[in-house]
């Protein structure tokens, strides 16, 4: 696998300081995460809310710096590069941020933001090819051309969110790394944009990271998962294994949370879920521990490190699967 | 509790409105959950925002219609004046939390000053109180977090702010504009079990914006399906599930991924919706339904009802079950 691997995650630490109540902490947002990415594959990451995805995204297009650890793009080190290998891997890896409205400038229109990337490293070559490349763009995230002149605020959340996904696509990049693109979407928009980004993955031979909290959505867009908890990745396999058959407990509590589209099988109030964890106070053995109904004492003191579970590479950190 | 009659908010000039909103009615009895659904830009926030009293100045207005709370008619007055009249308990969490939350106060302040307008206590009772709200929604380490900046929360943690300063007005009516998109299912679940429980203990009336089908399936009592700004269908949830009646209902629930796992490529409805000011004679779908026939182009169809609160704006509805 790491033969042909465009991108590669190795041991990845991302720690942030903070001031709370007159006292400096740290919170360590990543806490050595390793992925890889093949050529044309899409990846999903799933995990509980603030266990640090979005910091992973950040951190391979060099918009947080990470503690330790190696970020590949095509065998070559990203973390620290600059000139232009820096400028030529961020054309080639794009991110889809997960608030589009806060990364839109609202005083620019949208035909400026689509073709942000563009104008800064001089694609176009006149006025005209800018255009067409607007509203090529747009149409192909199923935004009529006419949205370029429109302000940001002019737009529903959906509208936005396209306008995200437009931005990322415009330099036709090799890797898409989507934080959430689809979470603001009504299920038919959500559709084409998941057809779109089908369609766009093989005509590009794009690989991507498919950041989502909806399994259903990842099981649709990706044949491989990643489940992260607390800064770790806690599972790995096909997403299918993951949806038929979780198997790490945190995983398992996340298959059981998906709200079913019956209402006569009703879920509320039936499912203990447990405590979120503390960002200032790691626990010593598994993060996961407190919340455990598997838990024995070596989850106390001892990490559980992924390895290997079955088949087809699938992986798994638990002590006790 | 809620009643909103005939709403129609629209925008461009007086002389030649564009309606984004177009005559939309609904009702929200104390203790029950409506959900709404529809498209991307059909007028859902619009159409909360006006219930509200805070459309952004200048652009949309109110052009027709009535807002009712608890029968008094609220459509013209500020929140503030709301607030003078002894009608203040309405809160709505808001579609993107970045844009709400002010990105240099600390959120305990940010939920504080919620505390304070309501409930009339400051300092450090309305911080305690902060700091209970932030327990509510599951908030890991409330008490330190109360000092934290926006920017320093992942952006499901800044959706949990949201809610807890919708809540602190201990509200009787809570607008939930797409509330939980950013969360896990795990923080999810416990979130809509949250609202339902708040919503039977202090007889609130909810509107719960979602395009979420399983969100809708699990929390909604009744459900309105929304279309070009217009209510297209509402039921029982039971009922909308079982039987959805409008073409456009039928469309959404075959785009499930959940109903589809698996397939090379997930069906979508055809076409786009109409931009406002382009819509014609005959019914708003027309261009994109299964079943249109030619009168439907020709004249708006009427609203029938089909069963015990079941409505459904369309000439020609369905009256199978849904394949599954
Ligand atoms: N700039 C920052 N300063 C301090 N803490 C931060 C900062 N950015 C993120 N964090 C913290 O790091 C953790 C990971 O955040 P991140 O945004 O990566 O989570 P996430 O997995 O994307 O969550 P969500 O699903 O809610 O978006 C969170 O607990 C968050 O509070
Ligand atoms: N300030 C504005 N000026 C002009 N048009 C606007 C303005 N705000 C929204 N619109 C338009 O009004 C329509 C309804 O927008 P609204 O935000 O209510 O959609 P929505 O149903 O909430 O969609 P989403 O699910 O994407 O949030 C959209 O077509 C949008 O482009
Ligand atoms: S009235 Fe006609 S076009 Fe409209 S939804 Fe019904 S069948 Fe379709
Ligand atoms: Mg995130
Ligand atoms: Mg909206």
């Amino acid at each position: 696998m790491s033969g042909d691997a465009i991108l590669e995650i190795r041991d990845l630490k991302v720690s942030f300081r903070v001031r709370r109540a007159g006292r400096k902490y740290q919170v360590q947002a990543v806490d050595g995460a390793s992925l890889s990415l093949a050529e044309g594959e899409v990846l999903g990451i799933v995990g509980e809310s603030g266990c640090g995805k979005t910091t992973v995204g950040r951190s391979i297009v060099g918009l947080v710096q990470p503690d330790s650890g190696a970020i590949s793009f095509r065998g070559g080190e990203m973390i620290g590069a600059g000139g232009t290998k820096l400028r030529e891997m961020r054309l080639n890896v794009r991110m889809v941020f997960q608030d589009p409205y806060a990364s839109l400038n609202p005083r620019r229109t949208i035909g400026d933001a689509v073709a942000e990337a563009g104008d800064i490293n001089g694609f176009f070559k006149s006025r005209a090819e800018r255009s067409a490349a607007i509203s090529a763009t747009l149409t192909a995230v199923g935004l009529d051309p006419s949205f370029a002149a429109r302000y940001p605020y002019e737009l529903s959340g959906g509208q936005r969110q396209r306008v995200g996904i437009a931005r990322a696509i415009l330099p036709t990049p090799s890797i898409v790394i989507a934080d959430e693109p689809v979470s603001a979407l009504d299920v038919s928009v959500q559709a084409q944009v998941l057809n779109l980004m089908m369609d766009l993955r093989e005509e590009l031979r794009l690989s991507m990271l498919f950041i989502s909290h909806d399994l259903g959505v990842i099981g649709q867009i990706s044949s491989r998962v990643a489940v992260m908890y607390m800064g770790r990745i806690v599972e790995q396999a096909a997403t299918r294994a993951v949806l038929d058959q979780p198997l790490h407990p945190y995983t398992r509590a996340l298959v059981a949370a998906i709200p079913k589209p019956d209402p006569t099988k009703r879920i509320l109030g039936a499912i203990e879920t447990g405590e979120p964890p503390s960002l200032f106070k790691r626990p010593p053995g598994c993060a996961y521990a407190a919340r455990c109904p598997l838990a024995s004492d070596r989850c106390l003191v001892d990490v559980p490190q992924l390895r290997p579970a079955g088949t087809d590479g699938r992986a798994v950190a638990c002590h006790n699967v | 509790m809620l009643s909103v009659h005939d709403l129609t908010v629209s925008i461009g000039p007086e002389t030649a409105p564009l309606d984004i909103v177009a005559g939309v009615s609904f009702d929200i009895a104390k203790g029950e959950i409506l959900g709404l659904v529809g498209e991307s830009g059909c007028g859902k926030s619009m159409t909360s925002l006006a219930v509200m009293g805070l459309l952004p100045q200048p652009g949309p207005r109110v052009r027709a219609g009535r807002v009712l709370l608890e029968g008094s008619d609220v459509t013209q007055l500020q929140p503030w004046q709301r607030v003078e009249a002894g009608h203040g308990r309405m809160a709505m969490i808001f579609q993107e939390p970045m844009t709400s939350l002010n990105p240099v106060r600390r959120i305990g302040d940010q939920i504080a000053e919620a505390v304070k307008v309501h409930d009339g206590t400051s300092g450090a009772a309305a911080l305690l109180r902060a700091r209970e709200l932030l327990e509510l929604v599951r908030m890991p380490d409330p008490a330190m977090q109360l000092s934290a900046y926006p920017h320093q929360l992942s952006g499901g943690q800044r959706q949990r702010v949201m809610i807890a300063i919708a809540l602190a007005c201990r509200p009787q009516v809570l607008i939930a504009d797409e509330p939980t998109t950013a969360l896990d299912v795990t923080i999810q679940v416990q979130i809509l079990g949250l609202l339902r429980e708040l919503c039977n203990r202090l007889d609130m009336a909810i509107l719960f914006i979602t395009h979420d089908m399983g969100v809708i399936a699990q929390l909604a009592d009744r459900v309105a399906v929304m279309y070009a700004g217009r209510i297209v269908e509402t039921a029982p949830v039971e009922a909308l599930f079982d039987r959805p009646r409008h073409h456009y209902t039928r469309g959404l629930m075959d785009c499930m991924p959940s109903r589809n796992s698996g397939a090379r490529r997930l069906p979508t409805i055809s076409g786009q919706p109409p931009a406002p000011g382009t819509v014609g004679a005959g019914c708003v779908f027309a261009s994109r339904c299964a079943g249109v026939r030619e009168p439907c182009r020709v004249a708006s169809p009427p609203r029938t009802g089909v069963a015990n609160g079941h409505e459904v704006l369309c000439a020609f509805p369905l009256n199978g079950g849904v394949a599954s």
